[in-house]
């Protein structure tokens, strides 16, 4: 399945197709016993805004994972920007960033404290005024000094998406970014994710929210018995 | 440079939350204190017994407090997943084991230069010369650095285990074995015991921890890669 490259996605250098975000062929990820994902084919073009739908255990997770490099696929070829994901993991590693369910911070340092770590190991040289502002943004200013121990699941939540802000990776994975958000947390969501669809980036997230109306997604994907297969896509959006 | 800087800050992390949390300290200090007042009752009111028995009682509590803090360093990693958001940065896997390694070894030096005085005056074993207790500085730091490279990757292999406590031991000590017996061996030398000539035994220390380093080095993104 190809969603293929609409409006300001950049070219190639010959000008030609542009290298798809996210390329995957015949993927195959087994967790145990389990084939979780049965030959998953998938091109995602870059600045596509893609949802990810499906049952629980369908393999979301596990699809997000793979990409954000934790998981080696068992078989198959996938490729981020071109970077094949096992043999280029660094290279391919540097376009991503990843929001878990988790949220994926630490409980013992503060929120500002969390996103300076990421920002120092990520390489990417952001200065204070950059983290005040990513946690301006996700409404977090209030609780910046405060242990993250601290936090409700919807802070934590918050601290994740204003990682992701101050990050801003070229593909965003969002694993239930709803999740344990309030109804202004979820539209604060939406607007951050539909902001960085406009500035190039690629987002692909994985959600069991229904009808999100402040999201216009490109495409809906959904996960069943391994495979993906489209649910819904904007007019256009889905080639060959 | 911008490795350096990951490094760098995965170790101080490391030492922020161990500092703020102190897990491992009171686990570690607790433990090495038993150890040494239990290890002392135990061998008797004989002198020379006792004196002997020091550098191998020292590395003793040391290696045990070591496994704790091992496998605390990575136990504030698994909560909320922020291992799995430490191992989705743009930063090649060898820098996040040496971040992780850098935190343990600066811990446990601090732990073993703290603990060496404390053993060599309880057992009564008298380090003499400025230049005997800056070699038995060195030995504590090299046995703590090769003990730190191995316990980095075990601790990083057995953490999402479910008997990760009684397997990290069972599996790190043989692997461990050189490095302790080369670190009694030069203990022993520096405390006038028959550990023979101390600088032979610093060199074996200092050839495993390299060789030690180099391979756990190499191997951490295979056990952190599923």
């Amino acid at each position: 399945m190809t969603l293929a490259a609409q409006g300001a996605a950049p070219a190639d250098a010959a000008g030609g197709v542009p290298t798809p975000a996210v390329s995957l062929r015949g993927v195959v990820r087994r967790m145990g016993r389990d084939t979780v994902l049965r030959g998953i084919d998938l091109d995602v073009a870059p600045g596509k805004l893609v949802v990810l739908r499906g049952s629980n255990g369908s393999g979301k997770t596990t699809l997000l994972r793979l990409l954000a490099t934790r998981l080696r696929p068992h078989a198959g070829e996938a490729r981020l920007f071109g970077h094949d994901l096992v043999r280029r993991a660094d290279a391919a590693r540097a376009r991503v960033g990843l929001l878990g369910s988790s949220g994926g911070s630490y409980p013992v340092l503060t929120g500002r404290e969390n996103l300076r770590l990421a920002a120092a190991i990520a390489g990417k040289g952001r200065g204070a005024d950059e983290v005040d502002a990513a946690l301006a943004r996700v409404g977090l200013t209030h609780a910046a000094d405060k242990l993250v121990r601290f936090y409700s699941s919807g802070m934590k939540k918050r601290l994740g998406l204003a990682r992701q802000l101050l990050l801003d990776a070229d593909l965003w994975l969002l694993d239930e970014p709803y999740a344990a958000l309030d109804e202004e947390g979820k539209r604060l969501v939406d607007v951050c994710l539909t902001e960085a669809r406009g500035r190039g980036r690629t987002v692909l997230l994985a959600s069991h929210e229904q009808d999100r109306h402040d999201l216009a997604p490109d495409a809906t994907l959904e996960l069943v018995d391994g495979r993906v297969r489209l649910a819904a896509a904007a007019a256009a959006v889905v080639g060959p | 440079m911008s490795d350096l800087a990951a490094v760098l800050a995965i170790a101080r992390k490391d030492l922020l939350q161990e500092l703020r949390s102190k897990a491992a300290t009171v686990a570690t200090v607790f433990f090495t204190a038993t150890t040494l007042l239990m290890m002392a009752f135990a061998l008797g009111r004989e002198q020379g017994v006792l004196e002997r028995s020091a550098p191998g009682v020292l590395w003793v509590a040391l290696v045990f407090a070591g496994v704790t803090a091992a496998a605390q360093s990575f136990q504030a990693d698994l909560e909320d997943g922020a291992l799995d958001q430490l191992l989705t940065y743009p930063v090649p896997r060898a820098a996040v084991y040496l971040g992780k390694m850098l935190a343990t070894w600066a811990y446990l030096s601090v732990l073993g230069l703290l603990l060496a005085p404390i053993a060599t005056t309880l057992y009564g074993a008298a380090v003499t010369g400025t230049a005997a207790v800056a070699l038995l500085a060195l030995t504590v730091v090299l046995g703590a650095f090769g003990f730190a490279t191995i316990a980095t990757l075990y601790a990083v292999l057995t953490a999402n285990l479910q008997a990760r406590e009684a397997l990290l031991p069972v599996l790190m000590f043989p692997v461990v074995v050189p490095i302790v017996l080369a670190a009694v061996r030069a203990t022993e030398s520096l405390l006038g015991g028959a550990g023979g000539p101390v600088g032979d035994w610093l060199l074996l220390l200092l050839g495993f921890d390299l060789v030690y380093f180099v391979v756990c080095a190499s191997l951490f993104h295979f056990v952190v890669d599923e």
